[in-house]
């Protein structure tokens, strides 16, 4: 059972994280320890093209375990560069963005460095370079970046979810929300930006328009059991009898679509016994 | 009667939000429930001796924390528990009050704990060495939350709360912490963490 997962989206300095200490610490210490560590290849026994398709694989599933990313793609890099061919170039990026997560500046830039000897005109890479500037919380630095991009290309999506992005960091929930909503009258069939605006809709208790964007990704993706078993959960939020109806139907579909869905199980289950008890008082009282 | 943390409690909450430092994590905190209600018992800290990890990402939705709430409150009436707290670490590193949702949860467990706190973890002073308490613990005053300061006797003992921690950090024993999220995925992943609470045995 997967969750739906996003990439393009995530904040990065929102990432609270125990390491960032050891970064910001003298940066030798650390480096020494590094060394002393056992490498991920002989802990785990793997050769070098395990390493690139674990990493191909966690690419295409957009996980976010930076930690693991850092650690195995850091070695593919250091010792096995001359073998991976064209491929180093989208590691670069994935360890890069991973490092970002982890506070790993040092190797944040050793990366970013590399991809603008290689692409210096880019405007992928020029992102990175703003995810970099976000990170250290250079904000009106890493808008500008954007900002430079989209003057150029002012249909480069990736550059204007990263401003989202920003708002999202700095806790402006609402900006955040007027922006999407402005990318999605343009961007109408963008499914990751439906999702996480539904995402900001909840965090700001706007649970009926958090179901409206559900209700979109639901048309789109009819056989998604976990867009139908989100929709389920904000009606049951939103409460009243009718929601709590609507929710039901949804929970049921869900399970329909897939059996194994537990949240879907327990959903029905809560959402049956409150309606029973709902329409048991308004008997009474009716 | 303020709560006081166990180091395994402490240390499952810290537990918790570093394993996912991109979001907001929240779970409730349980005590022994003391037989007798002794008339002098107020002043007298109420030890929170375990914590139970409850869900990482989107945290207003109500179904499956009304799930957690039932399922945690028969297991503690199994154990002799009773949910006696809420803790919350926010997405943003910056953003450590508690908002509407801990609000609420922390009314719900009012109910039936009429002492019942909020901690929230301060993610900006978030390090390895575990060098200082990152909670703030609020409790309720005339319809408000109100923060308390936090010293070392919010502590059973904060000496080994904070060994304990920062070697399960630097051990990344976070990566095998089970929530209740985890377990909805996968509903034999047991959010008892008895291998946690195993490792926080062997170091006390």
């Amino acid at each position: 059972m997967n969750t739906i997962k996003k990439y393009v989206f995530y904040c990065i300095i929102n990432v609270r994280h125990a390491h960032s200490w050891k970064a910001h610490d003298v940066a030798m210490a650390s480096v020494v320890k590094r060394e002393k560590m056992a490498s991920v290849s002989e802990m785990y026994d793997v050769g070098w093209e395990e390493m690139r398709d674990k990493l191909r694989k966690w690419r295409e599933d957009n996980c976010r375990n930076s930690e693991q990313i850092v650690d195995v793609g850091e070695e593919l890099i250091s010792e096995h560069a001359s073998k991976l061919g064209d491929d180093i170039w989208i590691i670069y990026e994935q360890v890069m963005i991973a490092a970002l997560d982890c506070s790993r500046d040092d190797l944040a830039l050793t990366c970013l460095q590399e991809l603008r000897k290689q692409f210096p005109d880019s405007h992928r890479v020029k992102r990175l370079s703003g995810m970099r500037l976000e990170a250290l919380e250079r904000y009106d630095e890493a808008n500008k970046h954007y900002d430079a991009i989209l003057q150029d290309d002012p249909t480069n999506t990736a550059a204007r979810k990263r401003k989202i992005s920003i708002l999202k960091a700095q806790g402006k929930g609402t900006e955040a929300i007027r922006e999407l909503n402005e990318y999605l009258e343009q961007f109408v069939g963008d499914q990751e930006a439906w999702h996480e605006l539904s995402e900001l809709y909840i965090n700001e208790h706007d649970y009926g328009k958090a179901a409206f964007c559900l209700e979109e990704l639901m048309m789109t993706n009819p056989h998604n059991h976990l867009y139908c078993e989100q929709y389920a959960e904000v009606k049951y939020t939103q409460g009243g009898l009718e929601n709590l109806e609507l929710s039901r139907k949804y929970f049921a579909q869900a399970l329909r679509l897939n059996n194994r869905n537990m949240r879907a199980l327990f959903g029905l289950y809560m959402v049956s016994t409150s309606v029973r008890s709902m329409s048991q008082s308004v008997q009474q009282t009716g | 009667m303020p709560i006081q943390l166990t180091s395994q409690a402490y240390c499952k909450m810290v537990l918790h939000a570093a394993k996912y430092p991109h979001c907001a994590v929240n779970g409730l905190l349980v005590a022994e429930k003391t037989k007798e209600k002794k008339k002098d018992s107020h002043g007298e800290p109420v030890l929170c001796v375990d914590c139970v990890p409850l869900f990482h990402g989107t945290l207003a939705l109500a179904p499956m924390l009304e799930v957690a709430l039932t399922l945690i409150d028969t297991w503690c009436k199994e154990n002799s528990y009773v949910i006696a707290g809420y803790y919350q670490a926010n997405e943003r590193t910056k953003d450590s009050r508690p908002n509407q949702v801990a609000e609420k949860v922390a009314a719900r467990i009012s109910e039936n704990f009429s002492d019942a706190a909020i901690v929230m973890l301060d993610n900006s002073r978030l390090t390895m060495s575990c060098f200082e308490p990152i909670v703030l613990i609020y409790d309720h005053h005339e319809n408000k939350w109100k923060s308390r300061e936090v010293t070392f006797d919010c502590f059973e003992d904060w000496s080994e709360a904070q060994k304990i921690t920062s070697a399960l950090l630097e051990g990344r024993s976070y990566e095998n912490l089970i929530d209740f999220d985890n377990h909805l995925d996968d509903l034999r992943n047991d959010w008892t963490n008895p291998v946690i609470n195993k490792s926080v045995l062997d170091l006390c």
